[in-house]
């Protein structure tokens, strides 16, 4: 298709297509419902992302990146409440936090093979949920934290309308979605693939595969300890047991990158798109039944799972890849005719 | 006019004081729960050395070279490499050294082309764009270059083991090992492969440890041999005294014709 003399093949097209949908809640009622689960659907992709960089890229499965949402939450917002600092700097200070807190954790775990990884961060998520509810003279303990509300400001990361945050939340994704593709482009990209694929092979090919899982894993907490600040500003509450949440957090990040398509750059966000909206149907229409709600996502979850392990997007592309042949075997079978 | 002179004297007495091999393997033995894979064993490379190691299914060939690259940890023993020790370093860290092998099974990174499995390990030495145009003439001299975007997956066994090797040589080795690389060759593929590796040789002053069951490779390739059996050194020299070699033909069970006339010796 041409058009004003530029050419519009179907990679800009998508691209374009996308841009406009996130133009879209602009427009949205400030105060509404929907610009509210809009918002939480990108805050959600931005937290997947931030797992696909160490889950994905790096093929170490996280089932405690809750730990370092919360302690971006916790860093920022007690830095702020505290010593009246920023959140935005409190932002980097919390990702500081939580990639420290990956490098302490990662150093013995890297040295075992399999789900030692995944069962180690668990366990890290809910320490750190009990120390957040015993300390309660540096935590507030239980009852959570409620950041006041002052006056709106860009440097208090306070804002009057929603549809700020929603903006702040993009910017977010784009953040964490960039040094994603960073990664997983160039050189590095090269490197991760062949410690996913066989880390013999990419040892003896000159490959330092501890310090590189190390590195990633300590960008993708960082970037979760990120998105643990924007939580916080966004929500104004969070208390140990939402913000280290297991099942809301850590396991739901996973999920999402999971069924969306894991090392994908598109995946988090296809699965958020999915994954969010269904829970909060399920939350709102089958509360009645005790459990029916999760039960509900968890089948779908399990069977899309089973229909593409490698996530929706891959099954996309198939879907795609098919059409398009059939399609070439028809214009061929025209030609043929003529 | 120092240094001729020790090279000469190199030459005569094979040792010279102050004089450091590319390899130098001081009695290495690695042991898995009670079996010795390898008991004191000890040789030497030089630089610009082809070495053949052969041995009977089991002998411990592949744990020695795992030993070498820093796959297996040693049980006693220590290996220098160009006069540093690197018996106990990482192999990422080894392969920077300048010694890296190839895998007896295939194990190339899946999913990926021939190209990128070849361009992840010239990274080691060259940037993206550099490593792009080194991996792509490592391809052409191999005849792999027609298949440079195939999935290694979807590669034939002798596709396979020609990756492998092309990976190894793209890293820049001073030593390469290779693992039974001609196992799945036509007689014809594998005279091709014999002279790349012999043209490697001279023009980028690359050593090879070979292991290989085609005695017809071994003999038109390797300076020496080595024989292992059981996980000891057994004998060590021209492929001519080992074919002569009475302990050799014994572990081999038959006559001298099998070990060195036969397709398949082991
Ligand atoms: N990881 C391991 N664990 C236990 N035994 C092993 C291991 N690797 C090799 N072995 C044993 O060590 C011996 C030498 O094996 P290997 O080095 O593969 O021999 P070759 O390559 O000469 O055929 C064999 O008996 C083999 O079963
Ligand atoms: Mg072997």
């Amino acid at each position: 298709m041409k058009f004003k003399g530029v050419t519009l093949n179907a990679r800009t097209a998508v691209y374009l297509c996308l841009a406009v949908a996130f133009l879209i809640p602009l427009g949205m009622d400030p105060d509404g419902y929907l610009l509210r689960i809009v918002s939480m659907v990108v805050l959600f992709a931005a937290m997947a992302q931030a797992w696909n960089i160490v889950g994905g890229l790096a093929n170490q499965l996280s089932l405690g990146h809750a730990a370092f949402f919360g302690l971006g939450a916790y860093t920022s917002t007690l830095l702020f409440i505290r010593q009246g600092i920023s959140p935005w700097a409190g932002m980097l200070a919390g990702g500081v936090v939580a990639a420290v807190a990956m490098l302490l954790l990662s150093i013995p775990l890297f040295r075992l093979r399999g789900h030692y990884f995944a069962l180690a961060t668990l366990a890290f998520a809910e320490v750190l949920k009990i120390i957040a509810i015993h300390f309660a003279d540096l935590t507030e303990g239980p009852t959570g934290i409620t950041i006041p509300y002052g006056e709106p400001s860009f440097a208090n990361f306070q804002f009057e309308s929603n549809t700020s945050y929603y903006v702040v939340i993009v910017a977010l994704f784009a953040v964490v979605s960039l040094i994603f593709w960073k990664l997983s482009t160039g050189a590095m990209g090269f490197r991760l693939r062949a410690i996913r694929e066989n880390e013999q092979a990419a040892e003896v090919s000159g490959i330092d595969t501890y310090r590189i899982k190390l590195g990633t894993s300590m960008v993708s907490a960082f970037t979760m300890g990120m998105c643990g600040t924007v939580y916080a500003q966004f929500t104004y509450f969070f208390d140990p047991e939402s913000i280290f949440s297991m099942t809301g957090i850590s396991v739901r990040v996973a999920l999402i990158c999971i069924i969306g398509g894991m090392g994908r750059l598109w995946g988090p966000l296809i699965g958020a798109c999915i994954l969010i909206p269904l829970d909060e149907i399920a939350v709102n229409t089958m509360s009645d039944v005790a459990g029916l709600g999760p039960f509900v996502t968890s089948v779908i979850l399990i069977a899309a799972i089973i229909y593409e392990p490698r996530g929706l997007i891959s099954a996309w592309e198939r879907l795609r890849r098919r059409a398009q042949k059939k399609h070439a075997a028809q214009s061929g079978q025209a030609a043929g005719a003529v | 006019m120092k240094t001729d002179l020790s090279k000469e004297l190199i030459g005569i007495t094979g040792e010279f004081k102050g004089h450091v091999p590319l390899l130098e393997v001081s009695g290495i033995s690695v042991t898995f729960g009670g079996l010795h894979a390898l008991s004191d064993v000890s040789f030497t490379v030089e630089p610009n050395e082809i070495i053949g190691i052969i041995g009977p299914n089991g002998a411990g060939k592949t744990t020695l070279f795992n030993s070498l690259v820093g796959l297996q940890k040693l049980s006693s023993g220590h290996v220098n490499f160009d006069g540093k020790r690197i018996s106990g370093h990482k192999p990422h860290s080894i392969a920077a050294a300048g010694m890296t092998k190839t895998f007896q099974n295939s194990a190339l990174f899946p999913g990926m082309s021939v190209l990128d499995n070849v361009i992840t390990a010239a990274l080691l030495r060259n940037p993206l764009k550099t490593a792009r145009q080194e991996s792509e003439k490592v391809l052409k001299k191999l005849g792999l270059y027609e298949v440079k975007d195939t999935d290694v997956a979807d590669l034939t066994f002798p596709q396979k083991a020609l990756t492998e090797l092309a990976r190894g040589l793209a890293s820049g080795p001073r030593l390469l090992l290779l693992d039974e690389v001609m196992a799945a060759l036509s007689p014809s593929e594998m005279d091709d492969v014999i002279g790349v590796i012999k043209e490697i040789r001279k023009s980028m002053s690359v050593s090879f440890l070979v292991v290989e069951h085609h005695m017809r490779a071994i003999m038109a390739l390797c300076d020496r041999l080595i024989v292992l059996n059981f996980g000891k050194k057994l004998a060590e020299g021209t492929p001519q005294e080992i074919a002569k070699n009475p302990q050799v033909v014994e572990a081999y069970l038959g006559s001298s014709a099998s070990v060195l006339g036969g397709e398949h010796a082991a």
